[in-house]
C-alpha cells in the first residue's frame, strides 16, 4: 500500500488530478461559507457580463442569479451526484458480476443476458425514459444514472471472479466448509476489488457527464444549482451571452479531468507492471 | 453461405435479449405519467374529454396493458412496427426517414475517431514519454473530459456565430434546392461540426487504447525478433505491430455502439439534426410508445450488427482465431 | 456586420419609408417561415392550434376571417344572417370557388365539415358546436346551421376565423377521417397549394394559379423550415434563410436583439387576436391554498412589473384578469387587483395561521410549470425566488407535456401550477372553462382546482346564450369581478405573441390574426 502511495506521489499527472479534485471538493465545502445566500435566489439584473458588476465577478444568468455562487454550490451537487451514482452502479455491478462469476452455469448465462440487454440499449436513452417515468428530482436522477451505469462494472467483476474462484486459497477455504456468502465476500471480493475501484473513476466521470447532459436537455432537477442546468439555461442566450454556458462547462471539464487523472494514477500505482515500463 | 448462417445464428442468439429489452421498455413506459393522447392534447392546445376518450379508443390505449403488449408482440412477429400516434404514419416509415442523418453522423464520427485515434495513438507510442506523447496524451485527456454538448455549443459560438465558417445546425439547406452531388456536399458541410462533437470523446478513448496496446505489443518478443532481423521500423509497425494493437480497438467499437447512439441524442439536439436520437427523445416526451419501441428495436439490431462485424473483423485480425 | 454598415442600413431604411406607400406589389419570390414545432396534422378543420394555422391557414380557408379593424370579413361565406331566436344561422357561400384538385366547392363541403369535423374532432370546435343539430343545404351555395339553443351571431363570427376552416367532402367522406392522407397533405381552396412535407426538415406550398381572388397571391412559394432550436432559428433569421418567425418562437433575448437591428421588425402587430395570459393555478385540495388569504398573500408577494421589466421586456404587461385588454368588446376595467405588497403578504399569511418557523419558513409548496415557453420557466423561477422572501418554500417540479397535463388536470397532484391561458376571440370559447365547475376529470385547461362556485357557473351559463351584446358585456364584467375576488387561479401577466419580420416583406401584420391568415396579398420586395 505504501509503495502504491509513493508511486502515486511520484506521478505528476496523478498529482494534478488529485489537486483538481481537491479544488472542486474545496469549492463545494466553501460554498455555504462564501455564498451563504440561496444560490438560486434573485441576486440582481439578469444577464450581466462577467466583470461588469463587481458584485458578480462571473456575471448573472438569465434568471438574475449569481453565476459564481452557482458554480461553487454546483461543485457539491456534481460531486455528490457522481459519488452516489458511482456507489449505486458499483453495488449493483459488483453484486451481479460476483454472483455470475462465482456460480457460473445458468445463473451466469441469465445474468449476462440481462447485462447484455442493458448494454445493447443506449444508456442515455434508458436514462431519458427513467427520468420521464420517475421524475427529475435529484435523488431520482442520481439513482437512475447509477441504474444505467452498472453493466461494465458487472462484466469486470465477473471476469475477476471467474479467474479467482479456482485459485487455491478459495478452494482451501471451501474445504474448511465456509459458506458461499463468506467465500464471495471475504475471500474473493477483496482480491477482485482493486481493478473495480480503479474503474469506479470512469463511472464517476461518466455519471457527472450524464447528469449534465440531462440538465442540458432541461430534464434534471431545477431546484439544485447544477452546472448542467446552467449550461442548459445559457443555451437560449448562446449567441450573445455565451459566458453563461461557457463558465460551467469549464468547471465540468476540469472536474472530469481531475477524476480521470486520479483514476489513471491509481491504476498505474496499483499495477506496477505498467509503471515500470 | 457460411457468413449468412453465422449471421443467422448470431441473430437467433440475440433474440432473447431483444425480447427482454422490448418488453422491459414497454412495461417501464406504462408507469410514466400521461400517455400519447395527453401529449397530443398539449400539442393541440386544448380539447374536451370526449375528444380524449375518442383518441384513446382510436389508438387502442383503452385496452388492458397485457392486451396492448400482446398486440404489439403479435404485430412484431409479422415484422410490423405499428403506427406512430404522433407522426400519423407507420413507424417503419418514420424511422427510415430519420435513419440517414444518424447513420451518416455515426459513420463519420466513428471514422474520424478511429482513424485519428489510431494515428495519434501510434505517434504517441513511438515517441513515448517525449513531448509529442505528452502533448497528444494531454489533448486526449481534455477531449475525454469535455461534455460533448458543451463542446458543440462552444463550436457553434466560435465557428458559426463569430467566424461564420460553418452552419450552426440542420441537415442540409432546403431552400437552396440542391440535388445530386451538390446536396450531398451540402449535407457533408452541415455535418462537420456534429461529427467532430460526437467523435471527440471516442477519439480520446481510441487514442488512449491504441497508445497502450501499441506499447504492449512493441515490447513483445516477435517485435524484437523483427528488429533484430533488421527490418525497417515503419515496416515493423505497419506489418506486425498495428495488426495486433488494433484488436482492443475493434473490441471497443462493438462495446460502444450503444453509447454512441446515446451520444447522438444529445448531439442531434444541439445541432437540430433530424436523426434517430432526436426522434427517440421526442417519442419519449410524446409517449409515442410504438415509435420508441421501434427505435429500440432498430438500435438494438444496429448494435448487434456492429458487434457481428466486429467479430468478423476480429477473426481476420487475430491469427489465433481461425480464419 | 460592423457599426458603419448598421448605420448605413438604418439610414437607407429611413429614406425608403415614404416610398413604401406608393410601391406596386412585386410578383414572385419565396417566403421562408420559421416552423418551430412539428405537427401531427396540417388540416385546421381538425386541429385548432397556431402550429396548424401557420401552414394549413394558407392552404385551406375558413367561412370568414377578420379584417384590419378586427371585424368579421367574408371569405368562403359571402354573407350571413341569424334568425330572431338565434337558433338558425344562414350562410350564403361564394360562387366559382374550386378545390386544389379542381372539384367545385359547395354547401355540401360546409355541412360535412361542420358535422363530422368541427362537432366531433376539432378541439374547441366540439364545445362551440355542442348544440348544433344539423346543417341544411337547400342549394349548393346556401348552408343553414340549426342550433338547439340560441347561438349569439357575434360569438360564432368571432370564433369562425379559427374554428371555421372547411375541408373537401369528396376527399374525406370515405374512410377514417383521422387517418386520411390529406391530413398531412391538405387540399383546400386557399391561395397556396400543398407540395411536400419532409418531416423534421421542411414543408413547401406553391402559388395556386386558379385562386378565386383575381391575380393573387403574389408569392410563388412558401417554405416552412422546421427549426426547433431557438438559437438556430435566430441565426437563420439573421442569415436571411428565414424571413418570418411567428408566435414568439425566438428566445426573449434574441427578440430584443433583433428588435434593435434595422433589417428586422419585431412586433406584436398582427397578433392582436392571439393574446395569452400567464397563469398561477391553485390546488384547493391543499387546505393551505383553500384559504383565500393565502392565495391573496401569494399574489401580493410577486412583483409583477419588476419581473416583466427585467425578464420579459416590452412585449408583456401586467394582466388584470381572465379577459385580456385586447378583447375590446368584453374587457372590463376597474376589477379587483393584487399589487406587489410584501408586508401585506406577510400579514395575510400570519393571519391565516402560518407563522414563520425555523429558518423563517412558513410552509412548502410544489410548483409545476408547464414545459413550453421560456417565459413560463423564467416565471416559475421568479415565483420560487419571490415566495421565499415571504417564507414560502417552493420546489419546482419539472415534467414533460404529457406528464404535466396528466398530473395537473387528471391526477390533481400539485400545489401550484403555472402555464398559459390562450384567449381565443371570445370568453365563451377559451376562458370560461377555466372557472366553470363540472368539467370531467382529465380535461386539460379547465377548472380542475377542486373549486366550484355556483355564482360564477350561473354567470357563465347566462352569458353563453345571451344574444344582446350589451347585456353579454355586463355579464362578463360580473364574471371577471367574481374570478378576481375568489381567485381560484390568477392571471397576472398579459402577453401578445411577437412576430419577427424581415423588412423585405410587405403587407404583413395587417389583420389581428395575420400569422394564421392566408397571406394572399403578401409580397416580397427585391
Amino acid at each position: 500500500m505504501r509503495r502504491a502511495l509513493a508511486a502515486y506521489a511520484r506521478n505528476p499527472a496523478a498529482l494534478l488530478g488529485a489537486v483538481l479534485v481537491l479544488m472542486v471538493l474545496g469549492m463545494g465545502l466553501a460554498a455555504p461559507l462564501l455564498f451563504p445566500q440561496d444560490p438560486l435566489g434573485l441576486a440582481g439584473r439578469p444577464l450581466q457580463w462577467p466583470g461588469a458588476n463587481p458584485r458578480f465577478p462571473l456575471g448573472t444568468d438569465p434568471s438574475g442569479r449569481d453565476i459564481m455562487a452557482q458554480l461553487f454550490h454546483g461543485a457539491r451537487v456534481s460531486l455528490l451526484i457522481g459519488f452516489v451514482a458511482t456507489l449505486v452502479a458499483s453495488a449493483i455491478g459488483i453484486a451481479i458480476g460476483a454472483v455470475a462469476g462465482f456460480y457460473g452455469g445458468w445463473v451466469d448465462t441469465l445474468l449476462m443476458r440481462v447485462t447484455e440487454a442493458f448494454q445493447t440499449l443506449p444508456n442515455f436513452l434508458l436514462l431519458l425514459v427513467l427520468v420521464a417515468v420517475f421524475g427529475s428530482h435529484i435523488n431520482t436522477v442520481t439513482i437512475a444514472i447509477g441504474l444505467v451505469s452498472w453493466p461494465p462494472v458487472a462484466r469486470l467483476t465477473r471476469a475477476e471472479f471467474l479467474t479467482l474462484r479456482t485459485r487455491e486459497f478459495v478452494s482451501a477455504a471451501r474445504v474448511q466448509g465456509l459458506g458461499d456468502i463468506h467465500l464471495m465476500l471475504r475471500e474473493v471480493l477483496p482480491n477482485a476489488l482493486p481493478p473495480v475501484i480503479v474503474y469506479a473513476s470512469v463511472v464517476m466521470a461518466v455519471a457527472i457527464l450524464l447528469e449534465s447532459a440531462l440538465a442540458f436537455l432541461q430534464l434534471s432537477d431545477p431546484n439544485v444549482p447544477s452546472w448542467g442546468n446552467l449550461i442548459g439555461l445559457g443555451r437560449n442566450v448562446l449567441r450573445v451571452e455565451w459566458y453563461v454556458s461557457a463558465i460551467p462547462g469549464v468547471a465540468i471539464l476540469l472536474t472530469i479531468l481531475g477524476v480521470s487523472l486520479m483514476g489513471q494514477g491509481l491504476n498505474d500505482a496499483l499495477n506496477p507492471r505498467i509503471t515500470g515500463k | 453461405m457460411r457468413f449468412l448462417s453465422l449471421a443467422a445464428k448470431r441473430l437467433a442468439a440475440s433474440l432473447p435479449t431483444l425480447l427482454l429489452i422490448l418488453i422491459g421498455m414497454f412495461l417501464l413506459l406504462q408507469l410514466a405519467p400521461g400517455d400519447t393522447v395527453d401529449a397530443m392534447l398539449a400539442q393541440m392546445g386544448g380539447g374536451d374529454a370526449s375528444i380524449a376518450a375518442d383518441l384513446r379508443r382510436f389508438y387502442g390505449l383503452d385496452l388492458s396493458v397485457p392486451a396492448q403488449l400482446g398486440h404489439y408482440l403479435w404485430r412484431l412477429i409479422r415484422l410490423d412496427l405499428g403506427f406512430s400516434a404522433i407522426y400519423g404514419k407507420p413507424v417503419a416509415t418514420v424511422i427510415l426517414e430519420r435513419l440517414p442523418a444518424t447513420l451518416s453522423l455515426m459513420g463519420a464520427s466513428l471514422s474520424l475517431a478511429f482513424s485519428a485515434g489510431m494515428a495519434l495513438g501510434v505517434i504517441a507510442a513511438r515517441r513515448v514519454n517525449r513531448w509529442p506523447d505528452t502533448l497528444i496524451s494531454t489533448v486526449g485527456l481534455i477531449f475525454y473530459a469535455t461534455p460533448s454538448f458543451w463542446f458543440g455549443l462552444m463550436a457553434i459560438v466560435l465557428f458559426s456565430v463569430h467566424l461564420q465558417w460553418l452552419p450552426a445546425g440542420g441537415f442540409g439547406d432546403v431552400a437552396m434546392g440542391y440535388t445530386g452531388w451538390r446536396a450531398a456536399l451540402d449535407i457533408a458541410w452541415h455535418l462537420v461540426l456534429p461529427t467532430i462533437t460526437l467523435g471527440l470523446i471516442f477519439l480520446a478513448i481510441y487514442l488512449r487504447i491504441m497508445r497502450a496496446s501499441m506499447l504492449e505489443v512493441l515490447s513483445l518478443d516477435f517485435v524484437r525478433t523483427a528488429r533484430a532481423k533488421g527490418l525497417r521500423e515503419t515496416r515493423i509497425i505497419t506489418r506486425h505491430v498495428l495488426r495486433n494493437a488494433l484488436l482492443p480497438m475493434v473490441t471497443l467499437i462493438g462495446l460502444q455502439a450503444g453509447t454512441m447512439l446515446g451520444g447522438a441524442v444529445v448531439v442531434e439536439s444541439v445541432f437540430s439534426l433530424p436523426g434517430l436520437g432526436r426522434l427517440a427523445y421526442e417519442s419519449v416526451v410524446q409517449r409515442d410508445l410504438n415509435t420508441l419501441l421501434g427505435i429500440v428495436f432498430v438500435s438494438a439490431l444496429l448494435v448487434i450488427a456492429v458487434n457481428f462485424c466486429v467479430d468478423l473483423l476480429y477473426a481476420r485480425l487475430d491469427p489465433r482465431i481461425g480464419t | 456586420m460592423n457599426r458603419r454598415e448598421t448605420f448605413l442600413l438604418a439610414g437607407s431604411s429611413l429614406v425608403a419609408l415614404p416610398a413604401i406607400a406608393q410601391e406596386t406589389p412585386r410578383r414572385g419570390g419565396v417566403m421562408t417561415v420559421h416552423f418551430a414545432t412539428e405537427q401531427r396534422i396540417l388540416n385546421p378543420s381538425l386541429q385548432a392550434s397556431t402550429g396548424v394555422y401557420i401552414v394549413g391557414g394558407k392552404i385551406q380557408e375558413a367561412l370568414v376571417d377578420l379584417d384590419a379593424a378586427g371585424n368579421p370579413t367574408p371569405v368562403l361565406a359571402e354573407s350571413w344572417e341569424s334568425s330572431p331566436d338565434g337558433k338558425t344561422i344562414t350562410f350564403k357561400l361564394r360562387a366559382g370557388v374550386t378545390w386544389h384538385d379542381g372539384k367545385p366547392f359547395t354547401s355540401a363541403d360546409v355541412a360535412f365539415t361542420a358535422m363530422e369535423m368541427w362537432k366531433k374532432i376539432l378541439n374547441y370546435g366540439t364545445t362551440l358546436q355542442l348544440y348544433l343539430t344539423a346543417v341544411d343545404t337547400p342549394d349548393p351555395l346556401t348552408a343553414v346551421f340549426r342550433y338547439e339553443r340560441p347561438m349569439p351571431l357575434g360569438l360564432l363570427l368571432r370564433a369562425l376565423p379559427d374554428l371555421g376552416y372547411i375541408s373537401p367532402k369528396h376527399i374525406y367522406e370515405t374512410g377514417d377521417i383521422r387517418q386520411n392522407p390529406a391530413n398531412t397533405a391538405p387540399i383546400g381552396t386557399g391561395p397556396f397549394r400543398f407540395v411536400q412535407y419532409e418531416r423534421g426538415q421542411f414543408i413547401i406550398a406553391e402559388r395556386n394559379p386558379n385562386y378565386w381572388r383575381p391575380n393573387l397571391p403574389y408569392l410563388d412559394r412558401v417554405v416552412w423550415r422546421v427549426v426547433g432550436d431557438r438559437a438556430a432559428a435566430a441565426a437563420q433569421m439573421e442569415a436571411g434563410q428565414i424571413l418570418f418567425s411567428p408566435y414568439s418562437a425566438l428566445a426573449i433575448s434574441d427578440l430584443q436583439r433583433l428588435g434593435r437591428d434595422p433589417r428586422f421588425e419585431v412586433t406584436t402587430r398582427g397578433n392582436e387576436g392571439n393574446a395569452r395570459t400567464n397563469t398561477l393555478e391553485f390546488n384547493f385540495r391543499n387546505p393551505i391554498l383553500a384559504d383565500i388569504r393565502v392565495r391573496q398573500a401569494l399574489a401580493h408577494a410577486l412583483n409583477i412589473p419588476f419581473f416583466i421589466e427585467n425578464f420579459l421586456g416590452p412585449f408583456a404587461k401586467p394582466g388584470t384578469g381572465p379577459i385580456p385588454s385586447v378583447s375590446t368588446d368584453y374587457y372590463p376595467a376597474g376589477m379587483p387587483q393584487y399589487p406587489f405588497d410584501a408586508a401585506r403578504a406577510n400579514r395575510l399569511l400570519d393571519e391565516a395561521g402560518h407563522r414563520r418557523g425555523a429558518g423563517g419558513a412558513r410552509f412548502s409548496l410544489r410548483l409545476h410549470p408547464a414545459p413550453w415557453g421560456e417565459d413560463i420557466s423564467l416565471f416559475a423561477t421568479f415565483i420560487q425566488q419571490s415566495l421565499s422572501q415571504v417564507g414560502v418554500r417552493v420546489e419546482i417540479v419539472r415534467l414533460d407535456a404529457a406528464g404535466w397535463l396528466r398530473t395537473i388536470y387528471n391526477d390533481h397532484n400539485f400545489d401550484l401550477a403555472s402555464g398559459w391561458h390562450q384567449y381565443r376571440s371570445d370568453p365563451a370559447v377559451s376562458t370560461t372553462v377555466w372557472y366553470r365547475s363540472g368539467s370531467p376529470v382529465g380535461a386539460p385547461w379547465t377548472n380542475q382546482w377542486g373549486w366550484s362556485d355556483p355564482t360564477i357557473d350561473q354567470i357563465i351559463d347566462n352569458a353563453a346564450t345571451e344574444l344582446d351584446v350589451g347585456r353579454r358585456r355586463a355579464l362578463y364584467a360580473d364574471f371577471v369581478r367574481r374570478a378576481q375576488t375568489e381567485l381560484p387561479l390568477w392571471m397576472p401577466i398579459e402577453q401578445i405573441f411577437v412576430s419577427v419580420f424581415n423588412r423585405r416583406l410587405r403587407n404583413v401584420g395587417n389583420n389581428p390574426r395575420w400569422a394564421s391568415s392566408s397571406w394572399h396579398d403578401t409580397w416580397l420586395a427585391s
